[in-house]
């Protein structure tokens, strides 16, 4: 009796583990870059972003700032050292959810409108943030790609001699 | 009036030049070429260890510095733009050393030892160390 009492309990807890066990997607290889709107040289490209993505709609990026790679290296240094001050904050994350996330179906291919609303902490200050972008499902593999400006006073960044915003771009293929 | 006219003539030229020279500047100063750089040497499991124990005070000693490192082969793939990247071992599963190379480092094995350098952008906890601008060395 008590063996199989045991056994019973057994079975209970490795289904409800399996029941809740969430599928999380990543890479630590995403993309995102920005561009100053009225200023084509200003762009660069961060090739190291780290982002999860959870069927239950738990979305997170994480970049360095030093990985930014402009094609001028004198702007890189000004963008590091004056505006976004990397040695003081080294990191951006954004953490937050899928807001619509029944209406993306990760077990069917097509292309998904999603609402995407969380915290964004950039030059050490935090912001929440509301953006729309697409996730796409393709036999499995999932990709992540948005657009949405960046304003840089919302974020205390004293770049006004060069921009006042960048329109920033996602594009993370997920493992 | 004559000496006035001269010293704003030579106020322009000042301005012209010392403007000349910051555009010039920025569109030529050539970026940072690691191999040229002497770089600190350590292993990829001495430089999660850092960063793990004290994130700040790891950021000291490595961020933006030309290290020379020494791991083991996880895996390798290559990123969106093409650029080969090799993933290192550390006593951690859930996390490695992430290295974006420059140069292409040629034929690698999962598995093996590879020393290269590279500048160190920082970490990004429960993940990885970053690592990028890599060039083979052995």
């Amino acid at each position: 009796m008590m063996k199989y009492l045991l056994s019973l309990a057994l079975v209970i807890v490795v289904f409800t583990h399996t029941a809740t066990a969430q599928k999380v997607y990543g890479t630590r290889n995403g993309k995102i870059s920005f561009i100053a709107p009225n200023d084509e040289d200003v762009k660069a490209i961060n090739n190291e972003v780290t982002s999860r993505l959870s069927d239950n709609g738990t979305l997170s990026f994480s970049l360095l700032i030093k990985g930014f790679k402009f094609g001028y290296a004198e702007m890189q240094d000004h963008f590091n050292n004056e505006y976004l001050m990397s040695n003081q904050f080294p990191r951006a994350d954004f953490k937050g959810t899928v807001t619509n996330m029944k209406e993306v179906v990760l077990s069917k291919n097509g292309s998904y409108k999603a609402v995407v609303k969380g915290d964004l902490t950039l030059h050490g200050v935090t912001k929440n943030i509301t953006v729309n972008g697409t996730i796409t499902v393709k036999d499995g593999k999932l990709s992540a790609i948005a657009k949405f400006p960046i304003v840089m006073k919302d974020f205390k960044i004293d770049a006004s001699s060069v921009t006042e915003k960048v329109m920033a771009e996602i594009n993370c293929i997920y493992q | 009036m004559k000496n006035w006219k001269r010293i704003l003539l030579v106020v322009v030229i000042i301005g012209l030049i010392t403007g000349g020279f910051i555009v010039y500047r920025i569109f030529t100063k050539p970026h940072r070429d690691v191999s040229q750089e002497v770089a600190v040497t350590l292993t990829a499991q001495k430089l999660y260890d850092a960063f793990k124990t004290n994130e700040a005070n790891a950021n000291q000693l490595y961020l933006d510095k030309a290290i020379e490192l020494s791991g083991e082969v996880l895996e390798f793939s290559t990123n969106q733009d093409g650029q080969t990247v090799v993933n290192f071992k550390t006593a951690d599963p859930l996390v490695v050393i992430n290295c974006t190379f420059k140069t292409n480092p040629g034929t690698l094995t999962a598995g093996s030892t590879i020393t290269f350098k590279g500048i160190c952008t920082g970490y990004i906890p429960d993940a990885n160390v970053v690592i990028n601008e890599g060039v083979l060395i052995k």
